[in-house]
């Protein structure tokens, strides 16, 4: 629970308008399964959705705690859609993952044509375990912020770019979370058996 | 009249529009550019913004808007991105 420091007047209208703004564009955001379900001084929660599924699966709860905002970026979770719960690391949906570029690496004992081609991925979800409570790692959010590592990259550089904005975090989350789902994941594991007819006399 | 060569386009500057004008032979890179000189946006260089249209389809900067003959009023999105983080 963070404690209020700022005039909760300025905190609460700059909350407001990030919601009016939202609101104002809210069925552009609803195409792309986008859903404001809460929004209530200082907590938002948005549930994200695949919608170019078919059937569209409801994937994260997206949830914003504003207290402080914008003196303080705001904190943001992936949570449970339907309990709000914060996702442990290991019950993620998701960890947003990034390509890195391509790195092309020359095979010993051979000249240099042969590469060995790495593709890797950055998570932008980070946490110490599996049992953690995960955070979005990147500018704009309480928890990078406030984490050690991060104590050269403060707040005052990205707030003025609207880095702690509702929607942009929720661009973000969405680019790495929801639209590089391509369909549904099944897995059919067959059985054989043996079946027998009637019993003889 | 309006001008034949020119669009009227709403770019959505994370999450707040502004109206933006430009000329159809001109590449994406000047409406961002206005786009983020309008929304009070000069601080951090065109490359750590992305353009997307409605459906999330990403827009290279390099690409001129009559490529895609966007109709006046159409809403793009330009959103700072997430960064290196991690």
């Amino acid at each position: 629970m963070s404690v209020q420091y700022v005039d909760p007047t300025v905190s609460r209208a700059k909350f407001d308008r990030e919601i009016a703004e939202y609101k104002a564009l809210g069925e552009e955001y609803r195409r792309l399964g986008w859903f404001l379900v809460h929004a209530e001084y200082p907590r938002v929660l948005v549930v994200l959705a695949a919608a170019k599924l078919t059937p569209s699966p409801i994937i994260m709860g997206v949830a914003f705690d504003y207290t402080n905002y914008d003196a303080a970026p705001p904190s943001v979770r992936i949570v449970n859609s339907y309990t709000g719960e914060p996702y442990k690391h290991r019950e993620l949906p998701t960890q947003l993952n990034r390509s890195l570029p391509q790195q092309e690496i020359p095979l010993p004992g051979f000249d240099a044509v042969p590469m060995m081609k790495l593709q890797s991925v950055q998570p932008y979800m980070q946490a110490y375990g599996p049992e953690e409570i995960p955070f979005l790692c990147i500018a704009g959010v309480r928890e990078y912020h406030d984490h050690p590592a991060h104590s050269g990259d403060i707040w005052e550089l990205h707030r003025q770019e609207g880095a702690g904005r509702l929607v942009r975090l929720l661009e973000i989350v969405h680019r790495y979370g929801i639209a590089p789902i391509a369909g549904f994941g099944v897995q059919l594991v067959p059985q054989v058996g043996i079946n027998y007819g009637p019993p003889p006399p | 009249m309006p001008h034949q060569n020119k669009v009227n386009l709403i770019v959505v500057v994370n999450g707040r529009p502004v109206e933006v004008g430009e000329n159809i032979h001109a590449p994406l890179r000047a409406l961002i550019n206005q786009a983020l000189e309008k929304s009070g946006n000069s601080g951090q260089p065109i490359e750590n913004w992305e353009l997307r249209d409605a459906g999330g389809t990403i827009l290279a900067p390099e690409r001129k808007l009559e490529e895609f003959s966007f109709p006046d009023g159409t809403k793009l999105f330009l959103n700072l991105k997430a960064g290196i983080g991690g």
